[in-house]
């Protein structure tokens, strides 16, 4: 039977409390996953053309020395 | 293939960032973050953090232990400017020198709201991540009173069933009305 993403939210919370030496491993992979992910998007971006600056407009970066290290 | 390390980015991150803030003033890790480090399985690249009001003398002191450190700031590398932002309630960010993500939101404390929050810190062992956060009963009222979108309400739940047995509903209730009164007039 197909769940709701609210029956998920709680199906894995209920896995957390009952599953406490099982659920740290499984999440931190998801969570790194995700932020490798997208620190490998932006880098894509500043490859394209003007990239550098739509990593600019996209963190809304005004600190001079980051934007040179850039 | 991508290597993915066991080392959670996120909580080094955050342990990194606190332990430096620690030096200096009272901080506390609010909101997102508490869902995701007690197992909320949700995307964020932020950790949403409130310091306590500290003068731009002290702010210059923590900005310098965190660029010595490796941080910089997004909005600026003069303190006077960064500091401007933090005294108008508008958050600056924080990210590690070499890479954008993940980032580190600090404002200062703007209510007794905030000042309640920072009074009532604890570090939470279901967490593993050794820093301050805000209590759960604080993070439950904020998340179904004010902020209501549909990703709050969710953590909302989550922290209800992952916390049963420890939430104190009184205290949620009276922290509710406070919210309204102080917030939401």
């Amino acid at each position: 039977m197909k769940t709701s993403h609210n029956d998920q939210v709680e199906e894995w919370a209920n896995y957390i409390k009952h599953n406490p030496d099982k659920w740290r491993e499984q999440h931190t992979h998801f969570i790194n996953a995700q932020i490798i992910m997208a620190r490998e998007a932006l880098e894509r971006i500043k490859q394209q053309k003007n990239g550098k600056q739509k990593i600019i407009e996209l963190f809304g970066i005004k600190n001079k020395n980051l934007i040179e290290r850039l | 293939m991508r290597e993915i390390s066991d080392v959670n980015i996120l909580k080094k991150f955050c342990e990194e960032f606190c332990t430096i803030v620690e030096r200096h003033c009272k901080y506390i890790v609010v909101s997102g973050y508490l869902a995701i480090a007690t197992g909320r399985s949700r995307a964020t690249q932020d950790i949403d953090m409130i310091l306590e009001r500290i003068n731009e003398k002290k702010y210059s002191e923590l900005h310098k232990d965190l660029v010595q450190n490796g941080f910089v700031c997004v909005q600026g590398d003069t303190v006077h400017d960064v500091y401007e932002y933090l005294s108008d309630n508008t958050c600056i960010r924080y990210v590690y020198k070499d890479t954008f993500l993940p980032e580190m939101e600090v404002k200062l404390a703007k209510d007794i709201i905030d000042s309640i929050q920072l009074a009532n810190r604890m570090k939470i062992p279901l967490t593993n991540v050794d820093v301050y956060f805000s209590p759960i009963e604080m993070n439950i009222a904020f998340k179904e009173e004010y902020l209501k979108s549909e990703k709050d309400l969710e953590d909302a739940k989550h922290f209800r069933i992952v916390f049963k047995e420890d939430i104190d509903e009184e205290r949620i209730h009276k922290l509710k009305k406070l919210i309204r009164d102080v917030r939401l007039k």
